[in-house]
């Protein structure tokens, strides 16, 4: 089954909301315990004290992940860094999505975004597994102008069709980005690719973390197979 | 090892030592993992960061001072102990890589005894060197009023010196702001500033530029001086090891650590000896010493006039700060490392869950270093903060020697030294040898805290067992 990676900030109060954990029971789930550290503090210092703590949590929402469906594992990281932290224990579990935990009832309709320079088919594949034979609706998010959308979006809507979900359509105008916090409104949940780092996401952050602030739902976001194999390589001449 | 194998101290606790898995990215234990997020340009940064502002900033006017421009090869001199110990720091850095440093190598290669004796005489080092490098601050912050156009006597250096270290005691419990990245950003304006000024002075000092300057005896006052300075300035180079406090949180350790630790000590010694060459060739020796901490800035002034002043009181500045904010950090790390141990109660390693930051430790630095700063005495506080290193690199020599000889199961560094055993037997003796060259006061001052620590050894842990225990 496909792997989704979810982590939490498991020592500040991080839970995941049980909208989340039935979205995700189609697949199997890491959670990512995960405790940012400032640099004064040596995180084996911190695993000492608090490692008993987190892990009982852990054990008891990874249980929730169990019983919703699928297989559930987790691992407890100390980090000072946090994004290489996920970015490492994503590769490490070949995880296809990994989740920007919000709260959210159940999930009857996602909103999947395509805009942008992403890899549709991949989030595409990914949300058509996710759903399985649940009646949640999908509204497809496109932007205006870009060159490919109107090929990706027919390829998108066929495939999702295919898939016998019921999808509707949305295409930005004005500002991609605002366009598609607007649309968020509406929606239990965001799918939406990965992007590679930009002048735009140095200065503002991730596009995905921007957008589950706007939101307050969860946001899954789809690794490009671009950047897992980069990792891949650099493990390569590591070793 | 069984927990029981490796005994308790005075109030039953025992040493804190877990199974782990080293890998390039994180350090795996049974239930969880730490990830290593510190790389090569950080490693580099914390080296460099901490060693440079003694040498550049403060030495230049007391080491011309003593030894005429033969300061220089003082300040080579010091740079070659520091490679000599360098080199096997690296080797015992890749087969430990662990958070602790010095202590760690010494206590797992020779036992508990030197590794109690290293571990509470570094905190008192740190706490030593941290008060020095403030003093030195405080000589620039009353040198840029001057500059400044308020004309402050030096009455105000100790009060300063003492404010700032409270206020980065203060800022270090409570501040959740990754200061890293600035600390790299620091670390790259001060290179860029020096080498500009190292790059005209030394057109200066050939001749192109500028008027011609008077050369003068290179050791006015014989030989033995080049080496009694050699012992002073070697506070210059404490910072090397302390790359290897946080061997636990680099990337790849096996290659970034030797890089990172040999390299910040060729940096460091090239921009040392070159300031120096530059400082008493635009100058001349006896103008520098009568200058006395801030010599460097009078130099700016002469090489490029206001603004070079200017930029000298600056990196004066950035430099004597980040030296001292990261020798706090390292002496909270060393205080840990102990406690961790059972050499010091456990107490001392608590962390706070709001900031997340270990306050207790950092108040063990803290407290201690306001006090010692509150003395003002700059040679005192360089020569002790000196001493109590240079014991701790010589024992790690002699543990490098240890292991070899009897290579445990456990011990297979990815970087092994050169030219074994030489370098790690000169690295030894000459460590032992800048010792002897010491003012009196401060050999007893080091020998006394060394009999203290050994004196709480018997006390408090006598009964834990830690060499071999990884």
């Amino acid at each position: 089954m496909t792997h989704v990676l979810v982590p939490v900030a498991i020592l500040e109060g991080g839970t995941v909301s049980s909208g989340l954990v039935n979205l995700l029971s189609t697949m199997d789930v890491t959670v990512l315990g995960y405790h940012v550290l400032p640099e004064q503090t040596p995180p084996d210092q911190a695993r000492a004290q608090f490692e008993d703590r987190a892990n009982e949590a852990l054990d008891d929402l990874t249980e929730e992940f169990r019983s919703a469906g699928g297989e559930a594992y987790h691992r407890l990281v100390f980090t000072q860094n946090r994004q290489q932290t996920i970015d490492r224990i994503a590769d490490e579990t070949s995880a296809r999505a990994y989740a920007i935990t919000g709260t959210t009832g159940p999930v009857d309709n996602v909103l999947v975004s395509l805009a942008g320079d992403t890899d549709a088919t991949q989030i595409v594949e990914f949300v058509v597994e996710l759903i399985g034979d649940r009646p949640i609706e999908v509204t497809l998010f496109i932007a205006d102008g870009d060159v490919a959308s109107d090929d990706s979006l027919a390829t998108a809507t066929e495939q999702l069709s295919a898939a016998g979900i019921e999808t509707t359509t949305r295409v930005a105008e004005g500002n991609t980005f605002d366009a598609l916090i607007d649309a968020v409104a509406g929606h239990d949940a965001v799918v939406m690719g990965e992007r590679a780092p930009s002048l735009s996401s140095l200065l503002f952050g991730e596009e995905a973390d921007r957008v589950a602030a706007a939101s307050v739902g969860p946001v899954l976001v789809v690794r490009s197979s671009a950047a897992a194999a980069d990792a891949d390589d650099s493990d390569d001449n590591d070793t | 090892m069984a927990s029981e194998e490796l005994g308790q101290n005075i109030e039953g606790e025992r040493p804190d030592i877990e199974q782990t898995v080293e890998t390039d990215d994180a350090t795996v234990t049974k239930t969880a993992e730490l990830e290593r997020t510190i790389g090569l340009s950080g490693g580099l940064a914390i080296g460099i960061g901490t060693m440079i502002g003694a040498g550049i900033f403060v030495f230049p006017g007391l080491a011309a001072g003593e030894a005429g421009p033969a300061a220089a090869l003082s300040f080579a001199i010091g740079g070659v102990v520091a490679l000599l110990v360098a080199l096997p720091t690296s080797e015992l850095a890749t087969a430990m890589p662990k958070s602790g440093g010095g202590y760690y190598f010494i206590s797992r290669g020779l036992g508990t005894l030197p590794g109690a004796v290293v571990g509470l005489s570094l905190w008192f080092g740190l706490v030593f060197a941290t008060a020095f490098y403030l003093v030195g601050f405080g000589y620039y912050a009353v040198d840029a009023l001057g500059v400044a156009g308020i004309a402050i006597g030096e009455w105000l250096v100790i009060p300063v010196a003492v404010a700032v270290g409270a206020g980065f005691t203060l800022l270090n419990v409570t501040g959740t702001e990754n200061a890293a990245k600035l600390q790299n950003g620091v670390v790259a304006l001060l290179l860029s500033i020096l080498i500009f000024f190292l790059g005209f002075g030394l057109l200066d000092a050939i001749g192109i530029v500028g008027e011609p300057s008077a050369p003068e005896t290179f050791a006015p006052r014989g030989t033995l001086p080049i080496f009694t300075v050699a012992a002073l300035v070697f506070t210059s180079y404490l910072g090397f090891a302390q790359v290897a406090t946080v061997a636990g949180e680099m990337k790849d350790p096996g290659r970034t650590l030797p890089m990172a630790m040999v390299g910040s000590v060729v940096i460091v010694t090239v921009l040392y000896v070159v300031t120096i060459l530059v400082a008493t060739s635009a100058f001349g020796a006896e103008r520098l010493a009568e200058e006395g901490e801030t010599a460097m800035v009078a130099v700016g002034r002469d090489l490029l006039g206001p603004a070079g002043a200017f930029a000298i009181v600056f990196g004066g500045l950035l430099a004597t700060m980040s030296s001292a904010n990261a020798s706090i950090l390292s002496t909270s790390r060393a205080i840990y490392a102990v406690s961790k141990d059972a050499i010091l109660p456990g107490w001392a390693s608590r962390i706070n869950l709001k900031y997340g930051t270990p306050h207790v430790a950092l108040g063990m630095a803290g407290g201690p270093i306001l006090l010692l700063t509150a003395t003002g005495q700059v040679e005192i506080l360089a020569e002790v903060a000196s001493f109590l290193h240079l014991i701790m690199y010589a024992l790690m020599c002699v543990a490098l020697i240890a292991l070899r000889r009897d290579e445990p199961e456990w011990y297979d560094p990815e970087f092994r030294v050169p030219g074994y055993p030489a370098v790690p037997i000169l690295g030894a003796v000459a460590s032992f040898a800048l010792i002897l060259l010491m003012n009196r006061l401060s050999q007893i001052i080091g020998l006394a805290i060394m009999l203290g620590t050994a004196g709480w050894y018997f006390y408090y842990a006598r009964d834990v067992t830690l060499r071999g225990a990884l």
